[in-house]
């Protein structure tokens, strides 16, 4: 049976490191300013190079929807479980914060929201999927580093970039199979 | 009956059509003033509204999306093409602002020493009373209604402040390109007449001088140049500083500061004695060449290479490349070109080189910008008796503190006199002096709508000596900026996401006009500058004084059909003229946010015989006709900078794509992603200074300094340091940023740029010590 399956292919060489997304993230998805609560984030990477000859990239990262889920794995209320199109959602009625879900995540995509009173991450902004919406992240980027799409629809943009691109994931030695894919 | 022409309003009809937004609009009741409470509006239900951003002047479309009165979130608008269907850090994080704890909720009258942040909270008709007595009072006393300076900052309500200042009469408009752009539009024009963009979407060969756009967001220049870039693309980036755009260039220069022209000017040559330039263009376009020709031999590439300290093979690599790709190629205008004393020499040689390749008005070169026409009302001002000419105008005499000591002052040229001047605009710098020195005519009183000129402009010791000399300053403003907080009365305006603003053309090659339409009523009963020209305007009218040397007749004329017709009818009938030339234009505002003729690029405009350029010539001109009259060199002619000193280091200015300015960096979403600024300076002088990553460090200039943690770095050349825009803040009104990092007001120096009188900010030394 075809299912829809969620995922971001990013091309990270062409991010601003600008935080249009981030912040986007923080108003559709209600997270407190100024708390260092983050759903999704940029890093700078480390500069290559001494002076004049140097170069940087920057990674924008969230949560990687991973198909082996080792935050639903140790969650010992259920907490933390996948949607039909494979989105990892969290059910805040049954967290009960005891973080195993953060030590378990190798992406360190996950923190505590503390007005929730529950563990927090990304969603692919699950709530605008009813109206066919992409995630704010997506939506905002003024380089459009994220195309956002069903993988299993060869005719998606996100699959179409996906197969005329070389791509890498995130910390493959984990095992966890990703739904975040990076564009060499 | 008055004359027909005056009687716009009769062509746009009569009361406000029940517009989707605005039916929407319940009444108003109080809300708390915690600002990050529930706006208790009482209105039920989810919208989507049309408006534009003033994070920026780049005024990008967003949808707000409001649930129950309060705005959810701002999110791009589809149609909007200008700004490419995004918003960035800022614009999301401006639906923030109506809501912003440290708002400006009523007008506040002094009551202390100034700048002691002791304040009385007063009624805005109370605020509107006092600023009309103070205007009439200035108007007595003075004898001269430009005494009193009026200066203002871009956006969509700066005409409505213009159209006080005109009402009142002053000549003294300060506005703020003279801190920003003046050199390059005045540069470029002196070439094609106009200050054209570059078609970065379509153009293969890039030279960027200086420009940051990865984080100097414009749009669409921002967003082209990475994902409209065509393949095959060369992106050139010449910079002190390792920004975030040299990170995405196919080659950084780091180039010598003050040296930028040396690398053009060895183009040029390189471009001429080779014979890559575009005979037929050149001939057939422009004037001057064989000038130019004999003028920049002595500019070799070898020669360029000592100046800039940029390889000569590669400044022959870039001339040939330029060439190869001609027209599709471009040297980058830029926006805030503040930087040296000849930056408009600097700019001049920029523009000659597409026009030698016939990079001009076509697809992937220099474009003209195109605009969508607008109607505007004739509205004719009462004439006065009592109004002296500008205060910085070359007749009221020279200055002659306003170069640096080096070549580029003993080349005899004219010191100060800024040879252009911008008739609305001023010269910010120019003028500050001209105050200062309260001659030929006093200027005792200030009108200030939302420029914050004691951060932005430099040498803040002396703005706020400028400002002390004043008998009455008056600020309108969302927050208490620095400038807000030395006024004596500060009245808020509503935020662009609560009220309405009239329409404007935002001229490029995607051309398009926006307006604003109010997407929540306002959070705290503020009101917009238009309301407050027709509250001021009103209680001027009260005051016989204020108009004892004008025609009774004029005066007469100009209540009927600016006062009533324009100030007391809803803003929304001034919107609905402006776009009565297009079908259902004032619809599609609503709907869209955005009316065009069409959204394809607009190329070729000038492509043809019986075009004339807006020059002397009515050609394209590589020498300037017109500027030996003033005593001006009419090639780019180049002499040297001085530079650094042992010890000392060149201060440079720049960017980043999260804050605007001084205007943003008191929203929480911006701030949290930057906290304070840090001194940027090269990892092998910092280890001779013992500096390590982190140390708070002390910046000296000759007028200040600073303390802020050094940022020890490899993205930086060795005789510069930098740090950003925006932080060091002396009111106490702005606590998140609050005395946090340093001001860059404080420490630079005040030389001009005398053609075009834009400051000129690169031109200060510093030296660096650990705190």
């Amino acid at each position: 049976m075809a299912t829809k399956k969620f995922g971001i292919v990013l091309d990270a060489k062409k991010c601003l490191n600008c935080k249009a997304c981030t912040v986007a993230c923080k108003f559709e998805n209600m997270i407190h300013p100024g708390e260092n609560e983050y759903r999704i984030w940029v890093t700078e990477l480390e500069l290559k190079g001494v002076y004049p000859n140097i170069s940087q990239e920057y990674q924008p990262s969230q949560c990687q929807h991973c198909e082996n889920t080792p935050c639903a794995s140790v969650c010992p209320t259920k907490a933390t479980y996948k949607s039909a199109e494979g989105v990892v959602l969290i059910d805040y009625d049954k967290c009960i914060l005891c973080k195993a879900c953060m030590t378990a995540c190798p992406y360190d995509a996950r923190y505590e929201n503390v007005h929730l009173h529950a563990i927090d991450k990304c969603t692919f902004c699950y709530q605008r999927q009813p109206e066919g919406r992409e995630p704010a992240c997506v939506e905002t980027c003024p380089t459009r580093v994220r195309v956002f799409g069903d993988l299993n629809d060869p005719e998606s943009e996100a699959s179409k970039v996906l197969a005329r691109n070389h791509s890498y994931q995130l910390k493959p030695e984990k095992n966890t199979k990703p739904r975040l894919h990076y564009i060499k | 009956m008055k004359l027909s022409r005056r009687k716009f309003l009769a062509a746009s009809g009569g009361a406000f059509a029940a517009a989707v937004a605005a039916a929407n609009l319940s009444s108003l009741t109080a809300v708390a003033e915690s600002g990050h409470g529930d706006a208790q509006t009482g209105e039920k239900g989810e919208k989507h509204i049309a408006s534009s951003c003033e994070m920026c002047v780049n005024k990008c479309g967003f949808y707000a999306h409001v649930v129950n009165g309060r705005i959810k979130k701002l999110n791009p608008n589809p149609h909007f093409f200008k700004s490419r269907s995004m918003l960035c850090a800022r614009g999301n994080a401006g639906a923030e602002e109506p809501y912003n704890p440290e708002r400006l909720k009523t007008p506040l009258v002094r009551d202390g020493e100034r700048g002691e942040n002791k304040w009385r909270k007063i009624s805005y008709e109370e605020a509107f009373q006092i600023v009309a007595q103070k205007l009439a009072e200035a108007k007595t006393k003075y004898e001269n209604r430009s005494s009193v300076a009026f200066f203002s900052s871009e956006g969509l309500q700066e005409g409505s402040f213009q159209m006080l200042a005109q009402t009142y009469g002053s000549l003294n408009t300060v506005r703020h390109p003279s801190l920003c752009l003046s050199s390059t539009i005045q540069g470029w024009s002196s070439v094609y007449g106009v200050y054209p963009d570059a078609d970065l979407a379509n153009a293969m060969f890039v030279v960027m001088p200086g420009a940051n756009r990865a984080e100097a967001l414009v749009t669409p220049d921002s967003m082209d140049f990475l994902r409209y870039r065509p393949k095959g693309q060369q992106l050139v980036v010449l910079d002190p500083r390792f920004t975030n755009t040299a990170a995405k260039a196919d080659r950084w220069y780091p180039v010598k500061p003050a040296t930028d022209m040396a690398f053009m000017l060895g183009m040029i040559n390189v471009i001429i004695n080779e014979e890559l330039y575009n005979k037929e263009f050149v001939a057939n376009m422009t004037e001057g060449f064989e000038d130019l020709k004999a003028h920049v031999q002595q500019y070799t590439p070898e020669w360029a290479e000592k100046e800039c300290e940029i390889p000569a093979s590669e400044i022959r690599w870039c001339a040939r490349e330029f060439a190869k790709y001609a027209p599709r190629s471009v040297i980058y205008p830029g926006r805030r070109t503040s930087w040296y004393v000849d930056d408009v020499a600097f700019r001049r040689a920029c523009a000659i080189i597409p026009a030698l390749c016939g990079c001009w008005d076509v697809p992937g070169g220099i474009v003209p910008k195109a605009g969508v026409p607008l109607k505007t009302p004739d509205v004719m001002y009462p004439f006065y008796d009592m109004v002296e000419e500008r205060l910085d105008v070359e007749s009221f005499g020279e200055f002659d503190n306003n170069l640096p000591d080096d070549a580029r002052k003993e080349a005899g040229l004219p010191l100060d006199s800024v040879a252009y001047l911008g008739e609305k605009d001023g010269s910010w710098v120019r003028f500050r002096e001209a105050v200062l020195r309260g001659e030929p005519y006093p200027v005792k009183m200030m009108m200030v709508y939302k420029q914050n000129f004691v951060e932005a402009a430099p040498n803040r010791v002396k703005t706020l000596k400028m400002m002390e000399m004043m008998d009455f300053i008056c600020m309108i403003d969302i927050q208490m900026s620095d400038t807000a907080y030395y006024a004596d009365l500060v009245i808020p305006e509503s935020t662009y996401l609560e009220r309405w603003d009239v329409v404007h053309s935002l001229a490029g090659i995607w051309p398009i006009a926006t307006f604003r339409q109010a997407c929540v009523e306002p959070v705290f009963q503020t009101k917009s500058m238009f309301e407050i020209t027709a509250g001021i305007v009103d209680e001027m009218l009260k005051i016989p004084e204020l108009w004892d040397d004008t025609d009774e007749e004029e005066l007469e004329y100009f209540k009927e059909d600016f006062v009533e017709a324009i100030l007391h009818a809803p803003i929304q009938d001034y919107i609905k003229y402006q776009v009565s030339g297009y079908e259902n234009g004032y619809e599609r505002l609503l709907k869209e946010g955005v009316i065009y003729k069409t959204d394809q690029g607009v190329y070729g405009t000038t492509k043809n015989d019986a075009y004339r350029f807006k020059t002397r010539s009515g050609k394209i001109e590589f020498t300037n006709v017109k500027y030996p009259e003033k005593g001006l060199d009419s090639l780019p002619v180049y002499r040297r900078a001085r530079q650094p000193k042992n010890g000392q280091f060149r201060f440079i200015l720049g960017r980043h794509g999260w804050n605007t300015h001084t205007g943003t960096q008191n929203n929480e979403y911006l701030w949290e992603i930057q906290k304070e600024n840090t001194l940027w300076i090269n990892s092998k002088e910092a280890f001779k200074l013992g500096i390590k990553n982190g140390d708070k460090v002390v910046v000296k200039s000759s007028v200040g300094e600073q303390s802020l943690r050094a940022e020890v770095t490899e993205k930086i050349r060795p005789d510069c340091v930098y740090y950003a825009h925006g932080f060091g803040r002396i009111s106490k009104g702005m606590s998140l940023v609050y005395q946090k990092g340093a001001s860059q007001a404080a420490i630079l120096e005040d030389y001009i740029e005398p053609i075009s009188g834009n400051a000129a900010m690169h031109e200060t030394f510093v030296t660096v010590s650990k705190a």
